[in-house]
């Protein structure tokens, strides 16, 4: 799929070149395409959270932080369907790249504590957060194309940085738990994303998708 | 007045703890919140499950804390959602906000807390089913399909992509148990094409979100197809082709065994099994001759003083195409030969040598006898005979004699010794052995142009080893040879006829003159009395039997025992008889006798002997 995902934006690079002498691609495609990229992005931060609570101690789930403490709670995201229908298409793709943008260094940290994670299925996860990445990355191009096609307003993205240390901890539990938190925390905005991303496909579509 | 107060307040307390002293009360037990669920991703329901309420009436409430805010709300709406449930509209819903939901069961007694409950609502959307269902039945080409249609659930918001529903349908016969699944993606409509038969269907479809859990199964909508499928004549096409293709098979089986068959349903005709029964003689037409050499000469049943060494033999026969078909270099085929022409028609074939035919007479012959395991040693005889005739086979270089020694007939018991019995009983058989080692010589194959030889060994013997039986060619092929000529009615004046007198322990035959009953046949020339061919040299290349004249006893030759062309013993004949070229009229049956027993007990050979027909 990552691959499909390289493929699709790669060719949607040169399907827009080419066309955009011509004529423009449909956006309706590229949106679709998008939201494909998001709800497999969404699905495999589910899996990964359903393999890490497999073997999760009970403990953690007590003094894990609170979701308050992603470090993207401050993007102001609406919280209910009547306001994210009356965001605007732009500011929803910039809501939408803000958000993935954030986590691209995140990812690499996961990434790298996945290989030292003491958990069971501790090779699936690191397989899994690979692929997290290639495809984060790819929806990340993917979106950079759209927003040339929706304005100026598209273009902005709001910076979220990541202060969480490069390292997640040295004892077993405390990994546990700040990978867990983590991986909570891409859960969430990986499914805002995705919504976005959905709403923008039905605005634009004209099939009776929607 | 107060006092009045106080007594009823204190009776009702009495009366309260009494009836507490009954029935013990408790406060009340963890109430435990099952599931929360939100059909459009707006609402949202949350369900639990009391405990036991320690027999007061007891209250439930739901207390719940967004994720951002330290305020404890209560739920808003107890009764929308039933019994035990606590309803969220769409004001109180938000999305992406988790939410620390928990259960607090009150009594009189006390107050029980349930675990605390975290949720976000984005993943816990459950919808409704789909609505509408829709199913009619199309034609394309004329093959019926359904065409089902339905609706989103009316609550989820899929226009304005708030929601993204896929939809899954089933379908199947009234009659069937197995559904048939179609995954249809986010499209409202579907065609089923897989109908196989009319009759009443039943269709029923479901919806998930994308990232959520599927609804409950729609109401069923029935339909009724037409039953108009030309399938069922493909059918008989296939089943046609399917009988036909078998039918092939079992022709070209049939055909490939139509050898085994034939023989199995058409068993050959059996040849005529009597001793002396010439077919050439029959062909050349000539019928004084036929039937002459069907008399056999009897043997003198008194005569034999001694018993013990005595051999019954019996026929045997060779074959000349037997012979031919055997020459081959493989010896597994040709014991496979061996054993598939046994099965041939036995026509001209020796009683004995029908082991068929003879097994039974052997039998029969067998029940006088006082054992039976002697009748079972001679079937393992047989048996094996049939088995050593392979192993025989390489040691012959050239041909192979089809014997049929297994048929050997059981010796009637005359009291003798059985020791004596059985060594005799093992020459005799290495002697009948013999003879087809002998007749495999190349030189003697050409003579072997007659019908039948016939010679049969009898005894009682247990196990010959091919090699000591191919070893020992001996004089016994003196029978064979004598048999041979005989049908073809010419006769020497030089023959002489001997009868077997008896086989004496160094293996050798001996012999004397028929003197007896040689007037009986018109050709059979007196011998001198004096003279006395008492043993037999050997048979020559021209398959003539070399008889030696001695003195009438005891001197034997010991020249019966090796090659097949005679050894040349201490003795030698003054004149050889030469037996087999110029056949006689008489027959000869050399048999050695054991014990001295008559031959009527052995089968067919018996039978020749017996007194009915002239005998030289």
């Amino acid at each position: 799929m990552a691959l499909r995902k390289t493929d699709g934006s790669k060719l949607l690079m040169t399907v827009v070149c080419l066309v955009s002498a011509c004529s423009s691609v449909p956006l309706s495609d590229l949106l679709d395409r998008a939201s494909q990229g998001s709800d497999k992005l969404h699905a495999l931060s589910t899996t990964l959270s359903q393999d890490l609570n497999s073997d999760f101690p009970p403990i953690g789930r007590l003094i894990m932080p609170r979701p308050a403490m992603c470090h993207t709670s401050s993007l102001q995201t609406p919280s209910d369907k009547e306001q994210a229908l009356q965001v605007s298409e732009s500011d929803l793709l910039s809501l939408a790249r803000s958000l993935l943008q954030a986590w691209s260094d995140p990812l690499l940290v996961l990434s790298a504590s996945a290989n030292t994670l003491q958990h069971p299925a501790q090779s699936s996860i690191s397989n899994k957060i690979q692929e997290l990445q290639q495809h984060s990355k790819s929806l990340g191009d993917g979106l950079d194309v759209l927003s040339g096609k929706m304005g100026p307003a598209a273009q902005t993205i709001s910076s979220l940085p990541f202060s969480g240390a490069n390292d997640i901890g040295q004892d077993r539990i405390s990994q546990l738990i700040n990978f867990n938190f983590l991986l909570s925390c891409f859960r969430r905005d990986s499914h805002k994303i995705d919504s976005f991303l959905k709403v923008l496909r039905c605005r634009a579509s004209q099939t009776e998708m929607c | 007045m107060m006092k009045n107060v106080m007594e009823v307040l204190f009776l009702l307390m009495l009366l309260f703890t009494v009836h507490a002293k009954e029935k013990s009360y408790n406060p009340p037990e963890k109430p435990a919140l099952t599931r929360c669920r939100s059909p459009e991703k707006e609402t949202f329901t949350c369900w639990w499950e009391p405990g036991s309420d320690g027999g007061l009436p007891t209250t439930y409430a739901l207390y719940y804390r967004k994720e951002n805010s330290e305020t404890v709300y209560e739920c808003p709406d107890y009764h929308t959602a039933g019994e035990n449930s606590c309803f969220f509209n769409k004001n109180d819903t938000s999305i992406w906000v988790n939410y620390n939901i928990s259960v607090v069961a009150a009594n009189a007694l006390g107050r029980a807390f349930s675990d605390p409950v975290d949720i976000d609502v984005v993943y816990i959307v459950k919808p409704n089913p789909p609505e509408k269902l829709k199913v009619a039945v199309m034609e394309d080409k004329g093959w019926p399909f359904l065409r089902v249609s339905w609706e989103p659930p009316h609550k989820a918001d899929t226009r304005s992509g708030w929601i993204t529903l896929i939809y899954e349908l089933r379908v199947r016969l009234e009659e069937e148990d197995d559904w048939e699944m179609h995954l249809a993606g986010q499209q409202k409509m579907f065609n089923i094409f897989s109908l196989r038969s009319g009759g009443k269907y039943l269709v029923e479809v479901r919806c998930k979100p994308d990232h959520g859990f599927w609804s409950e199964w729609s109401s069923t909508s029935y339909i009724n197809v037409p039953d108009y499928f030309p399938r069922e004549k493909s059918m008989w096409i296939l089943v046609a082709a399917f009988s036909a293709f078998i039918f092939l098979i079992l022709t070209w089986l049939l055909h490939m065994n139509t050898h085994r068959l034939k023989h199995c349903i058409l068993p050959p005709v059996p040849g005529p099994k009597i001793k002396g029964f010439d077919k050439q003689l029959l062909k050349n037409g000539k019928s004084d001759e036929f039937f002459s050499a069907l008399v056999v000469p009897n043997f003198p049943e008194a005569s034999p003083s001694k018993y013990e060494d005595m051999l019954v033999v019996e026929f045997f026969e060779v074959k000349e195409q037997e012979l031919m078909l055997e020459e081959s270099n493989d010896l597994l085929d040709g014991g496979l030969k061996y054993e598939s022409s046994r099965s041939d028609s036995d026509s001209g074939r020796g009683s004995c040598d029908s082991h068929t035919l003879l097994l039974d007479k052997c039998r029969e012959a067998k029940e006088e006898r006082q054992t039976n395991r002697d009748g079972s040693l001679i079937e393992k005889q047989i048996r094996q005979k049939d088995r050593k005739e392979e192993a025989i086979s390489p040691d012959i270089s050239s041909g192979r004699v089809k014997t049929w020694p297994s048929l050997y007939s059981p010796l009637p018991q005359y009291g003798s010794n059985p020791l004596d019995k059985q060594s005799s009983l093992e020459m005799a058989k290495q002697h009948s052995l013999s003879i087809s080692s002998f007749l495999t010589q190349p030189g003697t194959k050409d003579a072997l142009g007659l019908s039948y030889m016939d010679f049969c060994l009898s005894n009682k013997q247990n196990h010959v080893h091919p090699q000591t039986q191919v070893q020992t060619r001996s004089n016994v092929n003196i029978s064979n040879i004598g048999h041979k000529h005989a049908p073809a009615g010419l006769h020497s004046p030089t023959t002489q006829y001997v009868e077997v007198q008896r086989v004496n322990k160094e293996d050798m035959v001996l012999l004397q003159p028929v003197l007896s009953r040689c007037g009986l046949i018109e050709d059979c020339p007196h011998l001198p009395k004096g003279e006395d061919y008492s043993k037999v040299k050997g048979v020559d290349y021209d398959n003539r039997l070399l008889l030696q004249r001695e003195g009438t006893g005891e001197d034997m030759c010991s020249g019966m025992d090796q090659e097949t062309n005679g050894e040349r013993g201490n003795c030698y004949t003054t004149s050889t008889v030469s037996i087999m070229q110029k056949p006689t009229a008489c027959i000869y049956t050399v048999m050695p006798i054991q014990e001295g027993m008559a031959l009527t007990l052995n089968g067919y050979v018996d039978t020749a002997n017996m007194g009915n027909l002239p005998s030289c």
